[in-house]
């Protein structure tokens, strides 16, 4: 048990790193960003790369990574979808560009594994994992990844919050998320600020690429399997707040992980195979229940209700 | 030989992918409905078929119930065999062939049914996310759930026209897909310019005001999923019988978006842009199909047609948003009446002249 509790804490934090991504994009071009995924399949092929040819370790070349998926993510937004916003273009026709997007990028991890695989004559290269070892901390013996893994989501989260609570940028960041005329009028250049959010959503999801071979095999179609549990976490977590995110990313990782534990087990035995369907369940049926997610739910109304019924009562 | 074989798989891919386009056209062109799981019902058209097949032939004429260990283990034996009965019995035939795409069509019907209970409440963005998602929901189950299409390697479906043979079975298959497309077609152009089209165009460039003329948008939104949903069904039962297979991992949310470039390429709203951005997609993909094996790449060439033709519908996104051809006003008897006016005034006026 303890070992399905460590590898859905891994799996949470990946998930929370991708939706707070996911949710940046949504809230400054408000259009579900299908790329997103491929930024984590992009980070995983760099360090895998880096380590065979240099042998960098994977956690050292997280800050490349991060650069480089970064600066792909807003050169998305600066020659794709802003313009296309900026023309009035409606919220699917940016959804099928996205799309377009992601099929290209995935095609072309497709061809770089295709071809390197020929070429250094390693067959892993379409299917790769890293080596992970074990630390002994007290009586408990944790994989090391995990425990980067944790330490990077928990800084990244802290790091955000001081950003857009405390520093200038952060505040006239959320300002222009939220308003971005007013914004506008108040002197705040929004262009350079949605560009900065898209730079650190795709960042994010780069480092999430570092994270993934030490827990499952990573291949060119990882970044889309990701992706769709992303959504699941980011809509759970209601879209409009990176609170909401880092909520939705671990409930969907712990709901994924011990629930098919529990439901591997006896009495129901259902194949372990059926693990993706319990991300996307949650997701369709967040969407048709509470539409808004956990953040959107407005837990004072409830209370007024509850207490209302008993003063009715009386 | 091989440009006659390849003239007949071409056509008959495109039939299959005319019908799926022109439902999208139907529910994004028209209704301005999201669809982004077209795959769900396609699939759920070729999973009918491919599930029942077999059993329920073997059912119907010999009376045994063949239990999910035998089914999962020899069903390609027992497909041949039902194959054989065809080529005795073609008029079994025939009657298993239609009675399971009506089925086909009723269970995609009944998926489009389902989905648009979504439909009515979401915004075009969750609904994107909550249709792409059940696709993929839908393609884990039938993976993994073997009594449905026998799992991972697929199932076999048997041919109903064995009894036909070499390139006339070929021939004949192809008339019949081209029968039931062009069907599909006639029907839609049809719908489509009479107050029913124009209805739809209404709805999807403002609900508001077709709800204050008296109209029931939810209704209208069922029925549109429940049709196309329906046509795409068909397809998918068409494509099983025709690739003569059904395998889960042929129904990804790619094809979904396939479909979608073919729509927006050849111009949403507009069936014939459809028609010939369908027939741009399957002219490439059966051409890479047929002679992969002569271009020697480090790679599998069709990552290179899905970068080429992403490009290409981004490009048309931003030069040509319309598509290639653009939506034009519903053949309404009056539009065709000043269209004929216009004729005859410059006619008269070049006599004038």
């Amino acid at each position: 048990m303890f070992e399905v509790f460590v590898d859905a804490l891994a799996y949470s934090d990946v998930l929370i790193l991708l939706s707070i991504g996911i949710t940046l994009t949504y809230m400054t071009v408000k259009v579900p960003n299908f790329t997103h995924g491929d930024y984590a399949s992009l980070g995983a092929y760099i360090a895998f790369t880096i380590n065979l040819f240099y042998g960098i370790h994977p956690f050292l070349s997280i800050p490349i990574v991060f650069i480089l998926a970064g600066l792909l993510s807003f050169i998305f937004y600066l020659f794709i979808f802003r313009p296309l916003s900026e023309r009035g273009a409606n919220l699917v026709t940016l959804m099928v560009t996205s799309i377009a997007l992601e099929l290209i990028l995935r095609s072309l991890i497709n061809i770089y594994a295709d071809i390197m695989s020929l070429k250094t004559k390693i067959p892993i290269f379409r299917g790769f994992i890293f080596q992970d070892y074990l630390i002994n901390i007290g009586i408990f013996l944790l994989p090391f990844s995990t425990i980067v893994a944790t330490v990077t989501a928990v800084l990244i989260v802290s790091l955000l919050y001081l950003f857009l609570n405390k520093t200038k940028f952060g505040i006239a960041m959320r300002a222009s998320i939220e308003n971005p005329d007013l914004a506008k009028v108040l002197g705040i250049n929004v262009d350079l600020v949605y560009s900065i959010s898209w730079f650190i959503a795709g960042g994010l999801a780069g480092i999430v690429g570092v994270f993934i071979p030490y827990r499952i095999t990573a291949n060119p179609q990882v970044g889309w399997d990701l992706l769709l549990r992303g959504f699941a976490a980011s809509v759970l977590g209601g879209l409009s707040s990176i609170y909401g995110a880092i909520i939705g990313g671990a409930v969907i990782g712990f709901a994924e992980i011990v629930g098919i534990y529990l439901l591997s087990q006896p009495p129901i035995n259902l194949p372990i195979a059926y693990r993706p369907s319990i991300p996307y369940l949650t997701l369709i049926i967040t969407l048709l229940i509470i539409p808004k997610g956990i953040t959107g739910i407005d837990f004072s109304k409830i209370k007024r209700k509850i207490v209302g019924g008993r003063n009715g009562n009386n | 030989m091989e440009i006659i074989r390849f003239v007949i798989d071409f056509l008959s891919f495109y039939t299959i992918y005319l019908m799926l386009s022109i439902s999208l056209n139907l529910e994004y062109g028209y209704a301005g409905i999201s669809n982004f799981g077209k795959v769900l019902f396609f699939a759920g058209g070729a999973f009918t078929v491919g599930s029942m097949a077999t059993r329920l032939t073997i059912l119907l004429f010999q009376g045994r119930w063949i239990d999910i260990e035998e089914y999962i283990n020899t069903d390609v034996i027992l497909g041949t065999k039902v194959s054989l009965f065809f080529a005795q019995h073609p008029l079994y035939g025939i009657f298993i062939f239609l009675f399971l795409l009506v089925l086909a069509m009723s269970i995609s019907a009944l998926l489009g049914y389902i989905a648009s209970y979504p439909a009515i409440r979401l915004r075009e963005d969750y609904l994107g996310m909550t249709l792409v998602v059940s696709g993929e929901l839908l393609r884990n189950i039938a993976k993994n759930y073997q009594p449905l299409v026998c799992g991972t390697f697929g199932v076999y479906v048997p041919n109903p026209f064995s009894w036909a043979t070499g390139i006339f079975r070929d021939l004949l298959i192809l008339f019949i897909l081209l029968i039931f497309s062009s069907g599909t077609w006639l029907i839609m152009e049809y719908l489509l310019n009479s107050p029913f089209g124009r209805l739809l165009k209404a709805m999807r460039d403002n609900e508001k005001v077709v709800e204050s003329y008296g109209r029931d948008i939810v209704k209208l939104r069922i029925k549109t999923l429940m049709l196309g949903s329906a046509i795409a069904g068909l397809a998918g039962g068409l494509y099983a019988f025709y690739t003569g297979s059904v395998n889960p991992d042929d129904f990804t949310a790619t094809k979904t978006f396939l479909v979608w470039v073919i729509v927006i390429i050849g111009g949403a709203g507009n069936n014939l842009g459809a028609a010939v951005g369908a027939l741009f997609y399957v002219f490439i993909d059966r051409l890479i199909a047929y002679y992969k094996h002569w271009i020697c790449l480090p790679f599998d060439i069709n990552y290179m047609s899905y970068i080429i033709l992403s490009i290409i519908l981004i490009l048309v996104i931003f030069y040509s948003p319309q598509g290639l051809f653009p939506e034009k006003p519903a053949r309404t008897p009056v539009i065709e009446k000043l269209r004929r006016g216009k004729q005859i005034k410059s006619i008269k006026m070049q006599e004038q002249e």
